[in-house]
């Protein structure tokens, strides 16, 4: 038993060790300038059209729910007029960026690691790397700059969209003035709260894409090792993402004081 | 564009329900075989256990520091554990459960069933007069649907656990305050509600899956499509019934 648990945290040393290597390689491609600018925003704007629509779309029955909730919640100190603001700080500093990272992961994220393990099966990583070129430039870097690249600007969308959730229930269905609706909007969130917000989904775009560049990379095993490599991602991804989302809300919102 | 666009939409909604009324229609013809349905539903829960704990603790700390963000600005931020108790059982929860196992099992049965659609292992078992929907999609359909709530109850206790460490040591929220609005606000309404909306999710999440691999293109390609665009479907689907349900009950 003692053997198991511990074979398995040695594996998980080794996993974060191999991750911080491939993470340290990129920098260093990015330091020599040797990462392709082309491929970067070929995989940004694949990625961008891949999970704009699935992002929005579920976010706004989203922010729907949390106003119809919200506006119960706020019956209890009949102050309705506030429910702009609150339902606006916890779709940008929470729903936005979480909702549009999980499911970059699941889509875009699965994808890159699917697309790197099929080229790391059939040995079209290998061949790169007798051609001298730098599978890390050319593969892996651009992927995980796009990732970073994309979620920041998906979670502002996605803040715009949630906030239009919540608007339609509260305008729409509670008869809530839209000035009022407005006026409390625009009183309490600035665009200091959108550029943490961004920054939550730069942190988490890094994250996703650094698991989903590590974990492609590293396929072995066949098809089905490919399999088992998408589906590790989208949930160590998820996870990872709840896991820093709170460590980020502690360190911009949080802390008790 | 959008014309075309939304004559396939509906087209594909049509053969979806077309599936679904199938589905329904032999699982009557040929009864539900129980073994194996607690065969799935155990595979499912077991697998999903430790990442759905994982989750779920995360998110009810992220619920604390937010509710205490929010209601401090009223002056209440001992009522905390009323947002938790209310926003946990009532949203996300179910919500979260669902989206555990639409990721997990989800896309395993969708990948299982493609590629036994490649391989023309579903054609075969109708060649032998062996209904494949009663023997590949109701089991699952019928193990999803009971492992979702007993997972959902899972992960509100969780997620209950930690907003109350983190109230009471990193927030500073007393302890009796937390527990006090906490319990004082859990309704039993509240949880049925939560139960309810879990059972319609794996009702989806398994049939969304059985159509998406019945009807995926055949070739491995065909299968990673099918797979992702089942998860998505599973998603948007999951989410606008979530609305739909949370306005009937609460509205």
């Amino acid at each position: 038993m003692s053997s198991l648990s511990s074979a398995f945290s040695f594996r998980w040393l080794r996993s974060l060790g191999v991750a911080s290597c491939l993470l340290g390689e990129v920098g260093g491609a990015l330091l020599r300038r040797s990462v392709p600018l082309r491929e970067v925003t070929t995989h940004a704007a694949t990625l961008c059209g891949r999970c704009f629509i699935p992002v929005n779309i579920t976010i706004f029955p989203f922010g729907a729910v949390m106003g119809l909730q919200g506006m119960q919640i706020l019956d209890l100190f009949s102050a309705h007029r506030l429910v702009s603001t609150l339902l606006a700080q916890f779709v940008i500093q929470e729903l936005g960026p979480v909702l549009a990272a999980v499911l970059v992961a699941a889509q875009g994220g699965s994808s890159f690691a699917a697309e790197l393990g099929t080229m790391r099966i059939k040995d079209e990583i290998s061949a790169t790397e007798v051609m001298a070129v730098d599978p890390i430039a050319w593969h892996v870097a651009p992927r995980l700059l796009a990732m970073a690249l994309v979620v920041p600007l998906l979670v502002v969308i996605a803040n715009f969209f949630g906030i239009l959730g919540s608007y339609t229930v509260a305008v729409g269905l509670y008869d809530q003035a839209h000035g009022v609706f407005m006026a409390h909007l625009y009183e309490n969130v600035g665009s200091l709260d959108v550029l943490l917000s961004a920054l939550k989904g730069l942190c988490f775009g890094v994250l996703i894409g650094l698991i989903a560049v590590w974990k492609g990379f590293t396929a072995s095993g066949g098809a089905e090792g490919v399999g088992r490599a998408v589906n590790d991602t989208v949930v160590q991804a998820v996870m990872f993402i709840l896991v820093f989302n709170y460590l980020l809300s502690s360190l911009f919102f949080g802390g008790g004081t | 564009m959008s014309a075309g666009l939304m004559s396939v939409s509906v087209r594909k909604i049509g053969a979806y329900a077309l599936f679904c009324c199938d589905c329904a229609v032999s699982t009557l013809q040929h009864g539900v075989r129980w073994n194996r349905v607690m065969e799935e539903g155990h595979k499912l829960g077991v697998k999903a256990f430790p990442v759905l704990a994982v989750m779920a603790v995360f998110v009810g700390t992220n619920l604390a520091i937010q509710g205490f963000t929010a209601f401090r600005q009223l002056g209440a931020g001992s009522l905390l554990g009323m947002f938790v108790a209310l926003a946990g059982v009532r949203e996300v929860c179910p919500i979260l459960a669902a989206t555990m196992i639409a990721a997990k099992g989800g896309t395993e049965m969708t990948a299982q069933l493609a590629v036994m659609n490649t391989k023309e292992q579903i054609d075969a078992l109708e060649v032998m007069a062996v209904d494949p929907r009663a023997e590949l999609v109701a089991p699952s359909v019928f193990a999803i649907m009971l492992v979702l709530p007993a997972l959902t109850i899972i992960a509100v206790a969780f997620s209950i656990g930690a907003a109350y460490l983190v109230a009471v040591h990193q927030l500073h929220v007393g302890s009796g305050d937390f527990l006090y609005h906490c319990l004082g606000n859990f309704r039993i309404y509240d949880l049925w509600v939560g139960l309810l909306k879990a059972c319609v999710f794996g009702i989806v999440i398994a049939s969304v899956s059985g159509y998406f691999g019945f009807h995926s293109e055949r070739g491995p390609a065909g299968v990673g499509r099918s797979t992702n665009q089942a998860v998505v479907a599973m998603c948007v689907v999951c989410v606008s019934l979530n609305f739909l349900l949370s306005a009937i009950a609460y509205g």
